[in-house]
């Protein structure tokens, strides 16, 4: 009997764990967050780690009261809150806050036709880097390790599958590593490890597998998705390489994210939603048309 | 580090007088504890980058000569010639530092409280060497400029393909190792000139007593901030190390395309370490460097020392820099200071803000495949690397406290061994013998271990749990509780029984 109930209990447990992705984003990136503290030696800024996810939360719970929606979006907030603590670095809390503030309100007030226009903590990232003076993003954190590389392609590969948004993180590795490549290695004849090393930045792969990979804020049709990556990656390429900015990547999102609308109006496609096996009215209408 | 730093203030509040703030320097480790070590000053604001190259050639000044890619055509004035004395202060400045603190006896009312300093000071060599000839001819290779600064002459080379700037610097004399051509044309294809010094034998003869190489300073306009490395691997086998300090105007330096990792700092480690100590932090540096996977970029010291930061180092292993040091250095933004002024001592003088970043790079082919390219981040937090080293109380311990006193110094000693094997891997003989010097004594400490409810405390400090394995055994831990976290929601959204929503959010 009894056995019975927990092998149930367990069957039911696992659905709703694979029913919905952001339980395996929200599960790798906490990974991540832990492997970084323990492994590299990250100063484990537990304040900062608590104000960033409180603030996320925080105005997520406060909007969604406000708009009268489901708080299941909170595991949205979560994965906005994760990635700024892997990201995002400051010393001081109240930019932590603040970045988590950003993150979440953008959702609700920078939006276009139903969809939020960019990705929350892409956006906080840029907001606190270049308003506050008091943050940055530590391209280098992560080091370059060849076990950390399939970690972070196992990880990614389980999550984008279920997300299906693999195409992104294709696109732009396409366009942005290729480019390298034919800069680092075909022209300026740098041996192959100068630019394998360059492709194992851990924050790279953490981009490409987890930020531009956000299904709401990229455009609803494969082909509009393909295209829109390989601009990220061609004007990620264009930043590093001209103004010698190594966090490009970042910048190329922000600036890239307004034009996903625009991509939206030519390819129409299905809209995304978290929950996969119901769709809803409105993306119902819009495969149909 | 703020806590122990205001603990620090504190108790210098107590001490009595005749012993300086900034402490006073006993000694120094004026060997070359690492092999091979090149010293840079890099200076950076905006665009511009200043860099000091010092050159601590072993060899015969004629067989000197050092080339280094830089992504612009220098102009004279952008050329100088620097004292090594810079260097010196800078490395004694934000050197690894051991204090000593002395214990007070309690039973007694007066105590003694003395700190020393200890100062590392790193010398380097790091160039290629070539034979000297005067060749002219030309091979593809163009000089775009020809200087002489102080005892060098200087050639800005531009070329068009490696073989031929590799032709051009062999007919001219300059021994160029194996390898290098590879590595000189992704240069030339980036469209970076080449630097290239030697030794005016002429003038060094009529210009300076002394047979010492100064170092050589280039400034240029660019947003490439970085340092080319991989041209001094050519040659060698094996590990270079090379100690960089920034001086920016917002925060600290840290490199964009490696890790950058801290030393170990603020640990308390037994008394003998004191004579020394340069081989104890070469070993802990060591340690820490593996530990990090041998291709992280080591922090050693990161510090603001803006005019009106009351204290620029605490404690002080050398002087911090003045006023007169960072413009040698190439600091441009600083507000002009009066000629007749006095210098900068602390008590006057606005001339604005600066960050010092002390960076120790240990690189290698396999490690290292690219150069050194950094960023300069707002983190203003202060970091050093700094041992402490606590002298016990003398006396006799005949009250209660006395007796805990002693418990608690056997106790710390313990600790203090397992320290010091953990980051030196220092373990030997002189263990016992330091766990039962006085004021402990073997019997004491035998009473000591028997009163102890946890068994015997190991007198070799064990290494603390491989790193490896901790880190693995967290995340697991940390997975499993990710699961249970989950569960738990997946019960309260179960026991509400309210379906899912759905949304775009």
């Amino acid at each position: 009997m009894g056995i019975k109930n927990i092998t149930l209990e367990v069957q039911q447990f696992g659905q709703y764990l694979l029913k919905d992705a952001r339980h395996f984003q929200i599960f790798y990136l906490s990974l991540f967050l832990i492997y970084g503290v323990h492994f590299l030696n990250w100063d484990a800024e537990i304040n900062r780690y608590i104000a960033i996810t409180a603030a996320c939360v925080g105005t997520q719970i406060g909007f969604s009261l406000y708009h009268k929606k489901s708080l299941s979006s909170i595991k949205s907030a979560l994965i906005s809150a994760l990635g700024l603590c892997l990201l995002l670095k400051t010393n001081a809390l109240w930019v932590g806050a603040l970045a988590g503030f950003v993150a979440i309100a953008s959702k609700f007030l920078i939006r276009y036709k139903g969809k939020h226009v960019f990705n929350p903590a892409n956006l906080a990232l840029i907001v606190c880097v270049s308003l506050t003076g008091e943050a940055w993003v530590s391209i280098g954190q992560w080091g370059t390790n060849t076990v950390q590389v399939y970690f972070f392609l196992a990880a990614a590969l389980l999550v984008l599958l279920k997300v299906g948004r693999i195409d992104t993180s294709l696109g732009f590795l396409l366009a942005f590593a290729g480019l390298e490549f034919i800069r680092s290695v075909l022209y300026l004849e740098w041996e192959m490890d100068n630019f394998m090393h360059y492709l194992s930045n851990g924050t790279l792969l953490l981009f490409a597998f987890f930020m531009i990979t956000d299904p709401i804020t990229t455009p609803n049709h494969p082909r509009a998705r393909i295209l829109w990556s390989l601009l990220v990656g061609v004007v990620a390429f264009i930043l590093t390489r001209w103004l010698q900015l190594y966090s490009a990547p970042i910048w190329a999102l922000i600036v890239m994210s307004p034009l996903t609308p625009v991509f939206d109006k030519i390819w129409s496609g299905e809209r995304f939603s978290w929950s996969v096996e119901k769709t809803t009215p409105n993306s119902l209408k819009i495969s149909k048309s | 580090m703020k806590k122990i730093s205001s603990l620090f203030f504190a108790t210098l509040m107590i001490i009595p007088h005749g012993f300086s703030f900034c402490g006073f320097y006993v000694a120094k480790a004026d060997t070359k504890i690492f092999n091979k070590t090149s010293e840079v000053i890099y200076v950076r604001n905006g665009d511009r980058s200043t860099i000091t190259m010092s050159n601590d050639f072993q060899g015969d000044v004629k067989d000197f000569a050092m080339v280094v890619p830089v992504p612009t055509v220098l102009k004279k004035k952008d050329i100088k010639v620097m004292d090594r004395a810079l260097f010196k202060k800078l490395d004694e400045y934000s050197g690894p530092r051991l204090v000593e603190y002395y214990d007070r006896n309690p039973c007694q009312s007066h105590y003694l409280y003395k700190m020393d300093d200890m100062v590392m000071n790193l010398s380097s060599v790091e160039c290629i060497s070539v034979n000297e000839s005067r060749s002219l001819r030309k091979n593809k290779v163009k000089i775009e400029a020809r200087y002489e600064v102080g005892v060098y002459d200087i050639l800005i080379l531009s070329a068009k393909e490696s073989e031929g700037l590799k032709d051009w610097l062999t007919e001219n004399g300059y021994k160029i190792p194996d390898g290098a051509e590879e590595v000189l044309n992704p240069y030339i294809k980036d469209n970076m000139k080449f630097f290239v010094a030697k030794v005016n034998l002429e003038r060094q003869g009529t210009l300076t007593a002394d047979k010492e190489l100064k170092p050589l300073q280039i400034t240029f306009e660019s947003p490439k901030f970085m340092l080319p490395i991989r041209l001094g691997m050519a040659n060698s086998d094996g590990s270079q190390d090379m100690m960089i300090y920034f001086l920016t105007q917002n925060g600290r330096v840290e490199t964009a395309n490696y890790r950058t990792a801290k030393i170990p700092t603020d640990k308390e480690i037994p008394t003998f370490v004191r004579n020394e100590f340069g081989k104890f932090y070469k070993n802990t540096f060591d340690n820490a460097y593996e530990l990090e996977g041998s291709d992280a970029v080591m922090l050693e010291y990161a510090w603001d020392v803006s005019s009106n930061t009351a204290v620029k180092c605490d404690p002080c292993v050398g002087p911090p820099p003045l006023y007169v040091d960072f413009i040698q250095a190439g600091v441009d933004w600083f507000k002009n200071l009066n000629q007749d002024q006095p210098r900068f001592d602390g008590s006057g003088g606005d001339y604005g803000s600066a960050f010092f970043t002390r960076l120790h790079v240990r690189y290698d082919r396999e490690n290292f495949p690219q150069d050194l390219l950094f960023v300069e981040t707002p983190n203003k937090e202060n970091f050093q690397g700094r041992y402490i080293m606590n002298n016990p109380a003398s006396g006799v311990f005949d009250c209660e406290e006395g007796q805990a006193y002693l418990k608690s110094l056997f106790e710390r000693r313990n600790r203090e061994l397992s320290e010091l094997y953990s980051m030196a891997s220092w373990s030997s003989d002189r263990h016992n013998e330091y766990l039962n010097s006085a004021p402990l004594s073997a019997e004491i400490n035998k009473a000591f271990r028997q009163s102890d409810k946890r068994g015997e405390i190991p007198v070799l400090g064990f290494p603390t749990f491989p790193k490896g394995l901790s880190g693995l055994l967290k995340m697991l831990l940390s997975g499993v509780g990710l699961f249970a976290l989950g569960y738990i929601t997946f019960r309260i959204q179960k026991i509400s029984a309210r379906k899912p929503v759905l949304e775009h959010l």
